[in-house]
């Protein structure tokens, strides 16, 4: 049996004075630019979860246009990104047009699942594990569900988790390798459309298993810089040591995604320059604690804010970047923040800095919210939730304001002056501290 | 230093920072393609130069350092006091 995994890939602006600044600006979506070109590390676990007698085949597509003729397959996998699902809906369309069963899943589908349901023979929920082995099993038996729920806890716990299936990369050009270590994260703030939706509470594999998984991956691939696909790692700090202490020897050079309670932690940050990270990216969100008010329900990112320049040093002090996030449109925010912006990062010394507008990803509190407000513009603005489209009428300025705001901004922070500022104070960070 | 020693020098400082083999590496060769290296790498690199070589290289030049002869061209012009 032939099942064909296909992953939805590539970055899309609505907005074509944006899509315009994204190719002349300088850093302004190179961040998005990795994550496109990242393997979908998903449907490489979905592959491992397969029975070895399949043949699996993993592709990408960019652009489903360019694709006159599709590759025909016993079963078709598809996973996208919200910004990308109503192409993946019609790629899914044209798959069972030809007569080729279609499942859908990832985090899209797994806060939509009716809407995907009607694009698809089978839908899976949540994570592949737990669910992928027994849709096989039906499909072979001719008995393939309507939905399946994977799962949202002991996710990591033998004999649900399996090595992501990197061999299926071979002769593929990436920059960067992803491994996972943890899903979810406890901040829960309210525009997350992240891994915590798919989770009951925060999944940490344990350290001898994501070294495993490291391995394997480095084995299958010569690119040597990793990417932890987590979306907060160091939430317990005792884990997060032992893994660094466990990482190193290894040698590799690495990224991840964290908060910025790593910087209260000497030890933790020693171990994590010793290890090789190299760059965390941190949800700062907004520049001062007025504008964090209620972004997370313990109001925890309001109460760190104070210390965020302090901690940005602290942490790259030990050789490490920060690539600091920002959300713009927040309802705290009115038109000053784009200034407050621009001058929170010329101090930081931040080396790299991502500036997005709020989005209402679907079924998170923040959709909700707006809807019950009448705050968004459309019903279901999916291919505009690109985190650069605005989608919602913000509270303390109009729609016409955050656009040409984040425009303003853009200009400001992703321009060659600004971009060489700060490439020079990392590297004279780096610099100081080599032995 | 002679210029060669400086290139031999710069294969085995991106050697160290990529954790690859440059050895192989073409001098005219563009890191970025060649090595999939990335922008942060990139940094890493040209930081261990100037720490090496002790030398500030010129901010216009950061971007544009992508291959082993440049990177050379440009560290033996400054240990000869021109501009690069």
């Amino acid at each position: 049996m032939r099942i064909g995994l296909i992953a939805m890939s590539g970055v899309r602006v609505r907005n074509a004075e944006l899509a315009t600044l994204g190719v002349t600006l300088p850093q302004f979506v190179s961040r998005g630019k990795v994550v496109a070109s990242l393997p979908s590390l998903g449907l490489l676990t979905v592959a491992a979860l397969t029975p070895d007698d399949c043949d699996v085949e993993y592709l990408e597509i960019g652009d489903i246009r360019a694709h006159d003729r599709l590759e025909p397959f016993d079963l078709v996998g598809i996973s996208s990104f919200t910004a990308q699902i109503g192409e993946a809906y019609e790629l899914a369309d044209r798959y069972r047009a030809m007569g080729v069963p279609v499942v859908l899943g990832g985090l899209h589908v797994s806060l939509m699942p009716d809407e995907a349901a009607a694009h698809a023979d089978s839908i899976v929920l949540y994570g592949a594990e737990g669910a992928w082995p027994r849709l096989v099993d039906d499909f072979r038996r001719g008995r393939l569900q309507r939905r399946y729920e994977g799962l949202r806890a002991r996710v990591f716990e033998a004999p649900n988790y399996a090595v992501p299936r990197f061999d299926l990369l071979a002769g593929r050009p990436y920059n960067r390798v992803t491994v996972q270590t943890s899903r979810g994260c406890p901040l829960n703030c309210e525009f997350c459309a992240a891994s915590l939706r798919i989770t009951t509470s925060y999944q940490q594999k344990p350290v001898d298993a994501a070294i495993a998984e490291i391995r394997a991956a480095l084995a299958a691939r010569s690119t040597p810089f990793l990417e932890l696909a987590d979306d907060n790692t160091f939430v317990n700090k005792k884990w997060g040591k032992a893994f660094l202490r466990a990482i190193a020897p290894l040698e590799v050079r690495w990224f991840t995604e964290t908060d910025i309670s790593i910087a209260d932690d000497e030890e933790l940050l020693d171990l994590l320059a010793a290890s090789g990270c190299r760059q965390v990216l941190i949800g700062l969100e907004s520049p001062d604690s007025g504008g964090l008010d209620g972004i997370d329900p313990r109001n925890w990112k309001k109460a760190r804010a104070g210390r965020y320049l302090e901690a940005i040093d602290r942490i790259q002090s030990r050789g490490i970047s920060v690539n600091g996030c920002f959300i713009v449109g927040l309802d705290t925010h009115t038109p000053d923040v784009f200034e407050a912006v621009r001058d929170f990062v010329s101090r930081s010394g931040l080396l790299e800095v991502q500036v997005t507008v709020q989005t209402p990803f679907p079924n998170t509190p923040l959709y909700h919210r707006l809807a019950r407000e009448g705050r968004l513009l459309e019903d279901r603005p999916w291919d505009r939730c690109t985190l650069f489209d605005v989608t919602y009428r913000p509270k303390h300025m109009t729609v016409d304001e955050l656009e040409g705001g984040l425009r303003w901004l853009f200009g400001q922070l992703y321009n060659e002056g600004e971009f060489i500022k700060r490439k020079r104070h990392y590297m004279d960070i780096v610099k100081a501290v080599m032995a | 230093m002679s210029s060669m020693h400086i290139e031999t020098e710069v294969r085995a400082l991106i050697s160290d920072v990529a954790r690859v083999d440059a050895s192989a590496i073409d001098r005219d060769e563009d890191l970025v393609e060649r090595l999939g290296v990335d922008s942060l790498q990139g940094l890493q690199m040209l930081a261990a130069v100037e720490k090496r070589f002790d030398v500030r290289l010129p901010d216009e030049d950061l971007g544009r350092l992508h291959t082993i002869a440049r990177i050379a061209d440009v560290v033996g012009r400054l240990q000869n006091g021109g501009s690069s």
